[in-house]
């Protein structure tokens, strides 16, 4: 499982350049499941029959379960006679974050990012700032150009239990989707495994996805930031106390029915749970539940400290526990 | 007052005393449901929790659809953590003014019976000088129920949501409680129903008493699209006169519903609401949204592939508050209002509506 997270989170895939991340995860999932296809905005669409017929109703019941494939990264928009390059984000990216970073084209390009003097620091906006991928002047084959998109470029490291990376946000839902693959047996549903493009632009990939599959049931997988850390925003989830079960964010409040099915699958099976309200911010669940004519919808997220940064933290043993609960839920008959 | 009065104030204090907090509209939609059943032809619960009732018209197949909706969900609170003592942690669910809480009475709706509490804060004894001229922020409020951290633990999650305290009145010719926003559109909905019940339609009647208004207009998208109507009319609230605010952007209590103009409404569905409230003497107003009109009528109109929108609303004193006000004569007026239009609509009506 340590090393589907690396493989992941390591991997190069900004929203919008979702491609390397996609074929990883094909190669991973393909002899797992009963077809894969790639839609046309390049969402990951891994099926799964359900191992039986349905009892009491004509078909088994649809779940559709996303995490999304793609990061937040930096865009070129204009490139000076001396080869420095003004950026914009993809994706929320914090000015003060990127300051410093050392980042990575498409093609395998370092750059770093720095910016101009500034006369107070609280200044600092990403119009302020600048990458500079180490040539000399304008085209001396640095290879990148206008309209390329960088991510930051950071290895997995692990710290005790816990995991720091870039990209845990959200390849992390992806190797629990990927895990529960390999772990689940049978399931009496008909399972959808999507990993979508776009959602740090606004949950795009889940618009579409969820539109063709027309699921009864949806779930994402993503991350979830905590209230550990000194002087946190108000919140309740921790990092290592088990899977969060989202109540509410922006974008979406859980289906009663299906927040209740994730906490007494928990409650059920001993698996270590939070409950999760979240202020600012959403998910692939959010547009999912306003699919069509409605399609009852919950969240498993996994508790990351410095969402949006490339060190982004998790707790192995939560990431666990949101992989036993996926398990959990989906062996079961789903009926909401 | 008359039988159809005293139903409309009946139904509207049962609504506003319930309970129906965004995506928890379990405790409201039961209410509008067994009001709408014995008034139209079919009622359904939709996946998500829409309250969906059908009267079927006269006319011909394919008959002209028109769709009211009216959300029944309402704005409160939700826990986000649990102190040390027991004291509840809480933001806010659909738009509630943090300033408005300090001292307020609210319930806490967990899995087992609710609990009573009150926003406590700092007295102002012990409030440092340099702070009291600053309005007391949500994170520095807290949800004192006066059980022990033990006995709060075991009937408190977080997540569980919280509504503002119910306290109907009558205040004059007005009505005042929570939850009037939209509750009050609810009840258009129902005695539109049951005027409808004693006039003739061509068009077959949607009913929807919406959820999750407050939290994005995801309930009228759902159920819009399920529906798919010729013509939508959102049924809710808008600010009503009151001092210090600009008359041009109020509606005054007590003088009929608003009737909304602006890009959110299709100027043949305006010119017809019009035309109805002359032809019956049903005193109106005109509101004019230059952009959204803030109600579902904004999802609805974008739907599939469009939808004739239009808006009538309930003017509403201290919107969000646990004592909004509103005038019942300018309810019944929007039930009238509301009957006579949906009658009005005839397939030559709808037909026209695509080709303006």
């Amino acid at each position: 499982m340590k090393e589907t997270i690396r493989t992941l989170v390591e991997a190069y895939g900004p929203s919008g350049n979702e491609e390397r991340v996609r074929e990883i995860i094909m190669g991973m999932v393909r002899e797992m499941c009963d077809s894969v296809r790639v839609d046309t905005l390049g969402n990951l669409i891994a099926f799964r029959r359900a191992s039986r017929p349905a009892t009491g109703r004509p078909a088994p019941t649809k779940i559709m379960l996303a995490a999304h494939m793609d990061e937040i990264g930096i865009i070129v928009t204009h490139i000076d006679e001396k080869g420095f390059m003004r950026f914009s984000n993809v994706g929320y990216v914090d000015p003060f974050t990127a300051l410093g970073q050392r980042v990575v084209f498409g093609n395998e390009r370092a750059g770093v990012i720095w910016m101009e003097k500034l006369e107070k620091m609280k200044d600092l906006r990403l119009d302020k700032m600048f990458v500079d991928v180490g040539q000399g002047a304008a085209g001396d084959g640095s290879g990148v150009s206008v309209g390329d998109v960088a991510a930051f470029d950071r290895k997995m490291t692990e710290m005790g239990n816990r995991l720091t990376a870039k990209a845990m946000d959200d390849r992390i839902g992806c190797a629990i989707l990927v895990e529960t693959l390999r772990r689940l047996r049978e399931s009496p549903n008909d399972l959808y495994f999507v990993f979508t493009v776009q959602e740090e632009l606004g949950a795009r990939g889940a618009v579409t996805s969820a539109f063709g599959i027309c699921p009864d049931v949806g779930i994402a997988v993503d991350v979830t930031p905590t209230g550990d850390t000194p002087k946190a925003a108000i919140s309740d989830v921790s990092l290592g106390k088990g899977a969060a079960i989202k109540v509410k964010d922006s974008y979406l409040v859980a289906h009663p029915a299906v927040r209740n099915l994730l906490v007494s699958a928990a409650e059920s099976a001993g698996i270590p749970f939070q409950m999760e309200v979240l202020e600012r911010g959403g998910t692939d669940a959010g547009p999912i539940h306003t699919t069509r004519e409605g399609v009852p919808s919950g969240v498993i997220s996994v508790p990351t400290r410095y969402i949006h940064t490339p060190c982004e933290t998790v707790d192995l043993g939560d990431v666990e526990a949101c992989v036993r609960l996926l398990e959990k839920v989906l062996s079961n008959e789903v009926s909401v | 007052m008359s039988d159809s009065d005293a139903d409309v104030l009946e139904m509207l204090e049962t609504l506003s005393r319930s309970s129906g907090l965004p995506g928890h509209e379990s405790g409201v939609s039961g209410v509008v449901a067994d009001a709408l059943r014995a008034l139209c032809d079919e009622v359904r619960l939709d996946r998500l929790g829409n309250c969906i009732g059908l009267r079927r018209g006269e006319g011909e197949e394919p008959r002209p659809r028109v769709m009211f909706a009216a959300h029944m969900d309402e704005v409160g609170l939700i826990v986000t953590k649990i102190e040390e003592g027991g004291f509840l942690r809480f933001s806010s669910m659909g738009g509630v003014d943090p300033r408005i809480l300090p001292g307020s009475e609210v319930r806490v709706l967990g899995s087992g019976a609710s609990l009573a509490g009150i926003v406590g804060v700092k007295p102002p004894h012990i409030i440092h000088e340099d702070d009291t001229s600053e309005a007391i922020k949500a994170d520095d409020m807290y949800i004192d129920t006066g059980l022990t951290e033990e006995e709060v633990r075991r009937r408190v999650r977080v997540g569980d949501v919280v509504s503002l305290n119910s306290t109907f009145a009558r205040l004059g010719g007005l009505v005042s409680g929570k939850s009037l926003d939209d509750r009050a559109g609810v009840a258009v909905l129902v005695d539109c129903a049951r005027r409808l019940g004693r006039m003739r339609h061509e068009a077959d009647v949607f009913l929807v008493a919406t959820i999750q208004e407050e939290t994005g207009l995801r309930g009228a998208m759902v159920s819009t699209y399920g529906i798919a109507p010729d013509v939508g009319i959102a049924v809710d609230v808008t600010h009503g006169d009151m001092p210090g605010v600009p008359e041009h952007d109020t509606a005054r209590l007590g003088k009929g519903p608003a009737i909304a103009t602006g890009p959110n409404v299709h100027p043949a569905v305006f010119a017809r609401l019009k035309r109805v409230a002359e032809d019956n003497s049903i005193p109106f107003q005109v509101e004019v949204c230059p952009e959204s009109t803030g109600t579902d009528a904004w999802a609805m109109q974008v739907t599939k592939s469009g939808v004739a929108t239009g808006v009538i609303s309930v003017p509403v004193r201290y919107m969000h508050t646990s004592v909004e006000v509103a005038a019942l004569d300018d309810v019944r007026h929007a039930g009238r209002l509301s009957a006579h239009f949906a009658a009005s609509v005839d397939r030559g009506f709808s037909e026209g509506l695509r080709c303006y």
